[in-house]
């Protein structure tokens, strides 16, 4: 009996082992999976860059004799008569392309004219891919000739360049970060005045009824709504709401960080509440004692001393507004922009996956990236809670 | 009559407090013997030595000897499990598990591997009735525990531990949650339940000492003060300081 | 806090503060009265000359738009409703005993060092965004499944299907069963268990029949909070599922579509029956994660109430 006995326990043991591990290595699978996939394509260039590849065609309106003084190294090819320097490089797909490396102050091709307008003026910038420069009677420069070839063909002095044809590389997440810090701010702007004033009005001043506890079920009965059915609530009240009385004419980003704020509103309602609850009776009684009326009371001794409680509400918040898409999608699209307005459609970081995702082909690399810097941002409000949390306990332990 | 339990020289430490000194008694069997003092002076940390449930606790420590039939209870190498078998244990305060009054009885043989039902339903029915209970619960055996009186409750968890057929019962100030008259049943229990098993009883009440004990021993600040007869140490306590315990001049 | 005692001021902040509470309040109104607004205007509209769509129909039939014109009988919604709760009911399956399982390791068994890490862990996986584990679905488990469909002679659609949405799922509910069953299982008196170690059960023995029994309840919670998150889960499930058109499926490896997959499919249309259709959709998601929810309470207090 007693063998039996020890078997189970230590099948049962064994389960409980099994489980665990499983539990933490869904958390190391996520950030491995993610890490390894989209370690690559991290770099400034991704945040700074579009995201949408655009293709130049211009022409070159002075010419130059100029001789720059350039210092190319090894890999790369100096245009003296221009001052360029160019590499040969290859591009996110594998192809090999020609980049620009350096481009002088007061060379020639920062002052290009888009042969489309015929009066634009654009500038080739250091990052961009040059893919073709045709001259008046001379065979063309191209891609596949080789950065070298293209070089020592500008070089020269015969060749009169007679049209320019260069691209800025697409992929950049620049827009979708403007998008998400929007949503941030607006979003908080709305949900935490209207959060904490509800809370203030529950914890403090609502009499206890069944008219309040009805109030009370109904802010509640938000946690367990599914995000989509936020996505409803967008579509058909703030988004028309937003057409009214902004220059909006469809879904766009006030709407959906009107969403966002009502999907926020009971976690801040919940989290300010409970830090309410633990300001001591005591305080308000005596600033009571002292003269101050309720409202002086619950504004400068109460809610001074729920501000941790606000704050941690804020970062899950914001935890919250970066993770969402699913109401996004219905209230700000799916469109990647790279241009952000708040009255028009664009995408949040975590949309912009969905977006590429939802792709064909789907485009895992970079959305692994976005994903890298969500997990960032998410653990960075994690800790803060945390931080914030063990500050509080601190203090009231002082 | 060879003593059950045997103690000697035991000291106890909870970290660097010692909780109990040199602590030497012997209990015989079939006898209720009482362990009195004021709180904190040691004897619910004693009574745990017993069966061992003061191994939980992190940071305890323990030198000196507990022969239980003559054996070395107290080393590392003794089956504590089997120890816990044959010496049960009542609580401070009623804790039936959140099952059926069935279950609750039969929690500890279902555990060492009984499982044919009419054994324990036998053990089940001859538990209750050992414990007084039999004839408030039979009609109700799939109730919950947690729905009895408190009186009912502790009975239950004497029946609990009765089921295991121990040959020792430790209870730990088992009446001070209940009220005159439910304590007035556990004692009449106790007094019917020492033919069969031997009894010792953590207790605040020195009146129900004197009630229900053959021996009691008074602890004071960790150590025995004085041990003996129940009827000698109310009646002439050779210490001063027991003296002043049982006429309620401190504790 | 009776309204006698109070000043001036304090008479106009409590009004203003009752305005914000019933706009914090009225939201979840705002919600149900416009959804179902919308939501039911396919049944009782003409659709713009494609005729209405039968309730009874679109609850019962197995097809969505799955045909060569469009028209209103090709809404039916019936094997989208079996596939999400077949969905969550097989995540659950996968997700509950490991959760509970970590969180009794958590709370019970870990020195105190590894549980707070564990603790740790725990948080940051339920604050993982969910759009993180449909990625992670799709460049993980896809290849996995499909090559795993390949090695029965199964040719799965690239992996997705049933048995990826179940695994996506179930990764995102474990969080929130195990945190959940960890405080109630933390908060199991002590005495009762003492009581079992006492009667010569084994730690494990202790731990599987009196602590988990006891937190039950919690568990129980745990469990149909997850339950509601499957049910309602949108953006990971939409990249995983497959977007299968009919069904319902029950084969583990064959595509399949939830509720709120198909409402993020056909997002182009801004007016008609294919916008419209999606609140329907709305209502339908609505009253099963609610009638879930009553069904599994209803079961938790009869369970919890027999011995609790």
């Amino acid at each position: 009996m007693r063998n039996k006995t020890r078997l189970s326990d230590i099948l049962l043991n064994g389960f409980v082992y099994l489980a665990t591990s499983l539990s933490v290595l869904a958390l190391g699978l996520i950030f491995f999976y993610v890490f390894t996939e989209g370690k690559d394509l991290l770099s400034l260039d991704l945040i700074r860059g579009n995201y949408h590849s655009r293709n130049y065609v211009a022409t070159l309106p002075q010419s130059s004799n100029d001789s720059f003084n350039l210092q190319p190294t090894e890999q790369t090819f100096a245009i003296e008569r221009f001052g360029l320097i160019l590499e040969q490089s290859e591009n996110l797909a594998g192809d090999s392309v020609i980049r620009v490396v350096y481009v002088a102050e007061d060379s020639p091709f920062s002052q290009l004219v888009l042969q489309e307008t015929g009066n634009e003026v654009v500038s080739l910038k250091e990052g961009m891919i040059m893919m073709r420069i045709a001259y008046e009677n001379h065979p063309t420069s191209l891609t596949s000739r080789g950065a070298a070839a293209m070089a020592a063909d500008l070089n020269d002095p015969d060749r009169v360049v007679r049209e320019v044809m260069f691209a800025q590389v697409g992929g950049g997440i620049r827009g979708s970060i403007i998008t998400t810090v929007y949503l941030i701010g607006l979003t908080l702007m709305m949900a935490l005045p209207l959060g904490v004033l509800s809370a203030i009005f529950f914890n403090e001043f609502a009499p206890r009824n069944m008219i309040t506890k009805t109030m009370r079920t109904f802010t509640e009965t938000l946690t367990g709504v599914p995000s989509i059915i936020f996505g409803l609530l967008g579509i058909t009240v703030f988004v028309p709401l937003t057409i009214r009385i902004t220059p909006a004419s469809g879904s766009n980003l006030i709407a959906g960080a009107m969403t966002l704020a009502v999907i926020l509103l009971p976690t801040i309602i919940r989290t300010t509440e409970e830090a309410l609850k633990v300001v001591p009776a005591d305080h308000r009684f005596a600033s009571l004692a002292l003269g101050a009326n309720k409202t002086q009371t619950v504004f400068k001794v109460v809610l001074p001393q729920a501000i941790p409680g606000i704050l941690t509400a804020t970062f899950l918040g914001i935890g919250r507004i970066i993770g969402e898409s699913a109401a996004l999608i219905f209230v700000l699209g799916a469109a990647i922009k790279d241009s952000v307005n708040i009255y028009q459609p664009s995408t949040s970081l975590a949309v912009h996956i969905w977006a590429m995702m939802t792709d064909e082909p789907a485009n895992v690399a970079l959305s692994s990236t976005i994903a890298i810097i969500i997990l960032m941002i998410v653990l960075v409000m994690n800790l803060s809670i945390k931080g914030v949390v063990s500050l509080m306990i601190k203090k009231g332990r002082a | 009559m060879e003593p059950i339990i045997k103690v000697e020289n035991l000291d106890l430490y909870y970290d660097k407090f010692q909780a109990l000194k040199k602590i030497s008694l012997e209990i015989p069997q079939n006898k209720v013997t009482a362990l009195i003092g004021p709180s904190g002076c040691g004897k619910s940390t004693f009574l745990r030595c017993l069966n061992r449930m003061n191994d939980l606790i992190e940071g305890m420590r323990m030198d000196g000897t507990i022969l239980f039939h003559g054996e070395h209870s107290e080393s590392s190498a003794y089956d504590v499990i089997g120890l816990r078998k044959k010496v049960g244990m009542v609580f401070q305060r009623p804790n039936p598990f959140p099952m059926s009054i069935f279950d609750n009885v039969a929690f500890g043989p279902r555990q060492q591997g009984e499982k044919n039902k009419q054994v324990l339903k036998e053990i089940m029915e001859k538990s209750l009735k050992q414990a007084a209970l039999w004839d408030e619960v039979s009609d109700r055996l799939s109730e919950s525990a947690t729905k009895l009186s408190g009186g009912q409750q502790q009975r239950l968890c004497i029946a609990r531990a009765i089921a295991m057929e121990p040959e020792v019962i430790l209870m730990d100030e088992p009446t001070s949650a209940l009220d005159p008259l439910a304590t007035q049943r556990i004692e009449d229990l106790i007094e019917e339940l020492k033919k069969n098993y031997t009894i010792i009883i953590v207790t605040h009440s020195m009146q129900q000492a004197a009630r229900i004990s053959d021996k009691t021993a008074f602890f004071l600040m960790g150590e025995v003060i004085e041990y003996g007869n129940t009827a000698d140490i109310f009646a002439n306590p050779n210490d001063k300081r027991t003296e002043d315990y049982i006429t309620g001049r401190f504790g | 806090m009776g309204s006698k005692s109070l000043s001036r001021v304090d008479r106009i902040t409590y009004f203003l503060l009752t305005i914000v509470g019933l706009i914090s309040a009225s939201f979840i109104v705002f919600i149900s009265i416009f959804i179902a607004l919308k939501g039911v205007l396919p049944f009782l509209t003409d659709n713009l000359g494609l005729g209405s769509v039968s309730l009874f129909k679109f609850l019962t039939q197995t097809v969505w738009l799955n045909g060569p014109t469009f028209v209103s009988t090709a809404y039916g919604a019936g094997f989208l409703i079996v596939n999400t709760l077949y969905i969550a009911f097989l995540s659950l399956l996968i997700s509950f005993p490991i959760g509970v399982l970590t969180a009794l390791f958590i709370a019970k068994i870990a020195p105190k060092k590894i549980a707070g890490i564990l603790r740790t862990i725990i948080e940051l996986l339920s604050a993982i965004p969910s759009i993180v584990y449909g990625l992670v679905g799709v460049g993980f488990f896809l290849p996995i499944i499909y090559s795993l469909a390949r090695s029965f002679g199964y040719s799965s659609s690239g992996g997705s299907g049933t048995l990826a949405t179940v695994f996506v799922l179930a990764l995102m509910s474990i969080p929130t069963i195990t945190s959940i069953s960890e405080v109630s299982i933390r908060s199991v008196d002590q005495s009762i268990e003492h009581a079992s170690l006492a009667l010569g059960a084994t730690f494990t023995q202790t731990r599987f029949k009196i602590t988990l029994l006891a937190a039950k309840s919690g568990i129980f919670s745990g469990a149909i909070l997850a339950i509601g998150r499957s049910l309602g889960e949108a953006t990971a499930v939409s990249l995983v599922a497959g977007n299968a058109r009919s069904g319902p499926t029950f084969g583990l490896f064959d595509i399949t579509s939830t509720i709120t997959s198909t409402m993020l499919t056909g997002l182009k249309e801004t007016q008609g029956i294919d916008y419209d259709i999606r609140f329907s959709l709305g209502i339908v998601l609505m009253v099963v994660i609610l009638l879930t929810n009553m069904i599994l309470n209803y079961i938790k207090k009869k369970v919890g109430n027999v011995h609790a």
